[in-house]
């Protein structure tokens, strides 16, 4: 909310600098977003008077006039405005003035006459609305004076909560600077003189539903003349941040601005009957709002109606209709109390949501409405002439008692952490209008038990304690936040300076250890960019495009203990955009997308991660799973004079795998070509898996190159490589501990075996044969060479394993090795292999 | 063979091997030498091999001259041999020279993205006053976004938090992490402290400080005795420890409808340090969080008894955090992965 200080010191006297004002403020909960200071833009604008007004002797729409700004020589000013005459006083801006906007005024020649300067309008000066006329300023307006010292301001942002609709006003928040400063504050003058025929006899209003409009006040004002409200007026509201109209729908501006209370005018000639009707839209009924939308009005719709039909949506806006206008003669005034859920749905309804529905959701204070009615009636009678009508029609004047709050002072000091006695924290609430009632009777008469509201809302809970330890709140009609004993800790803390609340570290039991469900995720996080690659993190939300053309024709199979990914894509129903409408169901979008988007920015290499999840709904449940992704785009190794350059393959994916594997204590993983996946080179890609020995799978996912037709789609040149993983542990996992064997003192035996096989054979199946056929005593097996050509035919390789064997307790003998590796090469064999020697 | 000629042999073999250990051009020529003169099958062997026709009386004359002669052509040799290996080693070590300004052969360098990382490093700096990490999930329910956090359907609060819907009714995707403490609270018994780190959604167009992804992190404390004074000494550790000892810190008044009494904590500004700058809005303070006292309608959606237990919880953005600790001004960055900002973080 906008605060201007010049309107909020009419109603409390401040003497803090803005600045000072605002940490006050800011301190007390109603931060202070910015202070703006009005004015500073106008230099060199002062006050003149006009001495004469002629006609400009070479055009006839343009003025000359003569201005004095109090000394030395009049200064001819040329001027195309019509509204000025001889002895008004107007601002001057002077040769080298700058207005609002950065706009210069410099002396120049217009049509033969030099103008040494520019008369302004009130939106010139951003003052007011008024852009056809100069701004007219008071006859005792001092000359000379610089207009920034008359009328500069400054503006407060103030960030109002939701709970607290009360202090969106400038006399609700004049009511906590009181509260601080101690300063004492003064109301707005709703008193009205009145004449004529009552309002009773002209005005009949009608609720159907008191739960929907709680109370209606209405009043009369006849014989107005609409027309501009005054240039304070304007001024002030603008200040405000709210648009002049007109001198009545003003007034109502004014009065919500300065009370917090939505107030609406309509064009009492447009009320059929002069009957007004509160009641719920019925099925057909249409409405032109003020913003000259045509409506079909929804059944919930809360109206303003007469017998004719809808008026107005009630809180939210008036009708076109009966809106006050040029002709208008009589005005009703509108202060209601409407239900704030039904004023917020009907805003929602027809985004139509206004400072006036966003009070009206907020909730009024009941009082306001007839406040507000008279306050409004008498602006509009000052503003725009016209004769008060004598009463007010008030469906419902009685006026609610102030709530009672019962708390502990014992209570409150337990929540804060603080020692504030009970006469302290009486005397804290009573600075912000809360009494307490300490009699016996406000205890529950001569019961000694008293009920404690700890709870309100829908989960309500009371408990009953000893009268003596309580004390009752009596909170002001405005204030609709304190219900509970918590509101009324926070309040005693508030007033008390949160500064002052001790900083103590907690002294209560320990919880018990838990381990993090972040260890295992963040083990291998760290572990891949020390491996050289960059982690990145991507949206989850998806285009559906990108969600279709990245997708696994076979789910990858899961690790032990992880989420399945499956089910169908869950979509946002109310996207910011097509681009992020869907949660994503794998990585590799977002990967290739990232690739693609470096490569725009003029990149040639990516190696980058993402720990991420998948999104999906299987029946009623949804599902989110974690996997790995990771993708290799271009050379891996830095650029350097010293090593020849060369990209990324599958064996580096895979080398990362491999490195994964071993962080997490898995044996190696094993590879099975996959040549069936739409989106990878169906020749360069492999389904991954890695089992720890007892069988379970430790990590299994899918590698490979992407399918040149999908780079291209993705406008990535080369090839990428890309994987996704489920590994075990990654949604909560820890880092398996290694269990550790002296090394042997016995030395390895070393064999080599090399194996003649068609090049469709893969390797991964000879090396499975050499460790399901070498025995116990094999420690490992790598190969180590790829040979072809001659003397192998042309569809063959030979592939050489190296085999350690070792036994932990005793050198082998040549003997033991031997019937190894005559075990492996008869398999090898018998799996089609030729023993090359 | 006469004592006489074998003694000439001896010393016509010394002087001419001093002359060949003399002009052995390298090592590998005096090792030859070695062999071909003091070897098995050597020459001084093939000279002494006469001995054994001399009288026996002067055959220890001859011993001691072959001996004299063995250790002068090993001496020769010796010193002829250092003298070349010193001058080869040399030679080796000028022809392995290199030019040692020029760059070394680079590693790959990684690094982990900084969202992610300011996250860990409040869980690493809340560990220490005994909070545990738990996850929930990001699709949540309208139940435990809203209502259980005491922020009934039509609340004007509800403005506060501009809501991603799913295809289920009553499902969303959470606005913050604040749902994961009504999980927290009805399945853990207090004592409770945890941290609930995640990825979070809102309705929100985007801008230097706005995404509609981002993350936050969540913390709760609920106990029989947790005051508010302990939330603002926990949280005055927690600004020192992740902005610098001296760090001003301020305690005032927010709102939450989940916690009562509300609180925004605030840091002095890491820009200007007080004074008030365009990063801090001239204020001298930077927002880093939001916290309060877990209200009793949320505590009793826990399933604790607002009587019996207290506690407070916060939240805040990593990414902010981050923004602050870096000197970033622009939130977009975090998830626009251009490697040239995500590099930076090593």
């Amino acid at each position: 909310m906008r605060v201007p200080l010049s309107w909020l010191r009419e109603y409390v006297d401040v003497e803090l600098e803005p600045e000072a004002l605002a940490e006050r403020l800011t301190l007390l909960g109603m931060e202070v977003k910015s202070i703006e200071r009005r004015g500073t833009e106008w230099r060199n604008v002062v006050v003149g008077e006009l001495l004469s007004v002629d006609r400009h002797p070479r055009a006839d729409r343009l003025s000359l006039t003569r201005v004095t700004t109090g000394g030395g020589e009049p200064l001819e000013i040329v001027c195309g405005a019509t509204n000025i005459a001889a002895g008004d006083r107007v601002p001057v801006a002077l040769p080298g003035a700058v207005l609002p906007g950065d706009r210069r005024i410099e002396r120049t020649e217009k049509m033969g006459v030099t103008s040494n300067g520019m008369l302004c309008s009130g939106d010139e000066l951003r003052l007011t609305a008024d852009a056809d006329g100069i701004l007219i300023l008071p006859a005792d307006t001092p000359l000379g004076v610089a207009l920034a010292d008359l009328y500069g301001d400054v503006v407060l942002d103030v960030d109002v909560k939701p709970n607290r609709g009360d202090a969106l006003s400038i006399v609700g928040l004049a009511r906590e600077i009181a509260a601080v400063t101690g300063a004492s504050i003064r109301f707005p003058d709703s008193t009205v003189t009145e004449a004529g025929q009552p309002t009773a006899e002209r005005l009949r209003v009608e609720v159907a539903d008191p739960a929907l409009c709680p109370r209606f006040v209405g009043r009369w004002v006849e014989g107005v003349t609409v027309g501009p409200s005054p240039a304070a007026v304007q001024m002030r509201l603008i200040a405000a941040g709210m648009r002049p109209i007109s001198n009545v729908v003003d007034a109502s501006n004014y009065v919500m601005v300065e009370l917090g209370k939505p107030i609406h005018t309509f064009d009492a000639a447009a009320v059929h009957d002069g009957r007004i009707d509160v009641r719920l839209a019925r099925p057909g009924e249409r409405l032109e709002t003020l913003d000259h939308v045509d409506r079909e009005l929804h059944p919930e719709t809360l109206l303003i109606a007469d017998p004719a039909g809808p008026l107005g949506l009630a809180g939210v806006m008036g009708g076109a209709d009966s809106e006050v206008s040029a002709g208008t003669r009589d005005v009703i005034v509108e202060s209601a109390i409407f239900d704030p859920i039904s004023i917020r749905r009907t805003a929602f309804r027809y985004a139509l949501r206004s400072e006036a529905s966003l009070r009206f959701e907020k909730g009024q204070e009941h009082r306001l409405a007839r406040i507000g009615a008279d306050r409004t009636a008498r602006l509009v009678a000052e503003w725009a002439g016209g004769t008060v009508a004598p009463g007010a029609v008030d469906t419902n004047p009685v006026e609610p008692e102030r709530g009672r709050v019962a708390f502990r002072p014992a209570r409150v000091n337990r929540l804060l952490g603080t020692a504030l006695d009970s006469t302290d924290q009486a005397a804290l609430l009573e600075r912000v209008g809360i009494e307490i009632d300490g009699s016996a009777d406000a205890r529950g008469g001569s019961a000694t038990e008293v009920q404690v509201r700890v709870a309100a809302g829908d989960r309500p809970l009371s408990v009953e304690v000893d009268a003596s330890e309580v004390l009752v709140a009596l909170v002001p009609t405005w204030r609709r936040d304190l219900e509970i004993e918590a509101d009324i800790a926070e309040e005693v803390a508030r007033i008390h300076g949160y500064e002052l609340v001790p900083s103590t570290l907690p002294s209560t039991p320990m919880p018990s250890f838990r381990s993090s469900p972040l260890e295992l995720r963040d083990g291998l996080r760290s572990a891949l960019a020390g491996a050289g690659l960059t982690e990145i993190v991507t949206h989850a939300l998806v285009a559906p495009a990108s969600l279709e053309q990245v997708r696994w024709r076979e789910p990858i199979d899961v690790a032990d203990g992880e989420t399945e990914a499956g089910g169908v894509p869950i979509t946002v129903t109310n996207p910011l955009s097509a681009d992020h409408s869907v949660l994503r169901q794998s990585l590799v979008a977002s990967l290739l997308e990232t690739v693609s988007s470096n490569a725009r920015r003029g990149r040639s290499e990516a190696a980058v991660f993402e720990v991420g999840k998948g999104y999906g709904r299987v029946g009623e449940e949804t599902r989110e799973w974690w996997r790995l992704g990771l993708a290799l785009w271009g050379p891996f190794d830095p650029p350097a004079w010293n090593r020849p350059s060369r990209d990324a393959d599958l064996d580096d994916a895979k080398g990362v795998i491999g490195y994964l594997t071993g962080v997490l204590g898995l044996p190696a993983p094993a590879y099975t070509p996959v040549p069936t996946e739409p989106n990878l080179h169906p020749g360069r890609a492999a389904e991954v898996v890695a089992r720890s020995t007892n069988g379970a799978i430790g990590l299994a996912g899918r590698v490979g190159e992407i399918h040149p037709e999908l780079a291209e789609a993705f406008e990535i040149r080369g090839r990428v490589v890309v994987a996704e993983l489920s590994v075990r542990g990654l949604s909560a996992g820890q880092l398996p501990v290694p269990r550790v064997a002296a090394p042997s003192r016995q030395p390895d035996a070393e064999r080599d075996v090399a194996v003649v096989v068609y090049e469709d054979r893969p390797s991964g199946e000879l090396e499975a044969a050499i460790r399901a056929s070498a025995g116990p005593l094999l420690r490992d097996v790598r190969l180590f060479d790829v040979y072809r050509g001659a003397p192998l035919a042309a569809e063959e390789r030979s592939l050489a394993f190296r085999l350690r064997f070792a036994a932990q307790d005793r050198t082998l003998t040549e003997s033991e090795v031997e019937a190894s590796m005559a075990a492996v090469m008869t398999s090898l064999a018998a799996a089609g292999g030729r023993i090359r020697s | 063979m006469d004592l006489a000629q074998l003694t000439r042999d001896l010393e016509d073999l010394r002087s001419e091997a001093l002359a060949q250990a003399a002009a052995a051009p390298d090592t590998t020529a005096v090792e030859a030498l070695e062999i071909e003169l003091l070897g098995k099958k050597g020459r001084l062997t093939g000279v002494l091999r006469g001995i054994g026709g001399l009288p026996a009386e002067d055959r220890p004359r001859v011993g001691a001259i072959a001996n004299a002669v063995r250790e002068a052509i090993e001496a020769a040799l010796r010193e002829r041999g250092a003298a070349l290996r010193g001058g080869e080693l040399e030679a080796r070590l000028r022809r392995e020279r290199l030019d040692v300004t020029t760059p070394g052969r680079p590693l790959r360098r990684g690094s982990l993205h900084p969202s992610i990382e300011a996250m860990a490093d409040i869980a690493r700096i809340f560990a220490q006053f005994g909070f545990v990490v738990v996850e929930s999930p990001e699709v949540e329910d309208d139940l435990k976004n809203f209502q259980m956090l005491n922020i009934p359907p039509d609340h004007p609060a509800r403005d506060l938090w501009d809501t991603l819907y799913v295809d289920q009714p009553g499902n969303l995707l959470r606005t913050h992490t604040s749902p994961g403490q009504i999980r927290v609270m009805q399945s853990m018994a207090p004592p409770i402290r945890v941290l609930l780190p995640g990825r979070c959604y809102r309705y929100e167009a985007v801008d230097a400080s706005h995404g509609f992804e981002f993350f936050q992190v969540e913390g709760l404390m609920v106990d029989e005795g947790t005051t508010l004074a302990d939330l603002k000494g926990l949280l005055d550790q927690f600004a020192h420890a992740m902005f610098g000892a001296g760090r001003k810190t301020r305690f005032r008044p927010g709102y939450y409808p989940f916690t009562e009494p509300s609180v925004a904590f605030d840091v002095e500004c890491l820009v200007c340090g007080g004074p008030g700058c365009p990063a801090c809005g001239r204020t001298g303070w930077m927002t880093i969080l939001g916290a309060g006292m877990v209200h009793p309608v949320v505590l009793q959606y826990g399933g604790l008894d607002p009587e019996r237990y207290q506690g407070f919880a916060f939240g805040m953005g990593p990414e902010r955090i981050s923004m602050l600790k870096h000197g970033i001004t622009d939130l977009r960055l975090f998830m626009d992965n251009d490697l040239r900002f995500l590099e930076q973080f090593r």
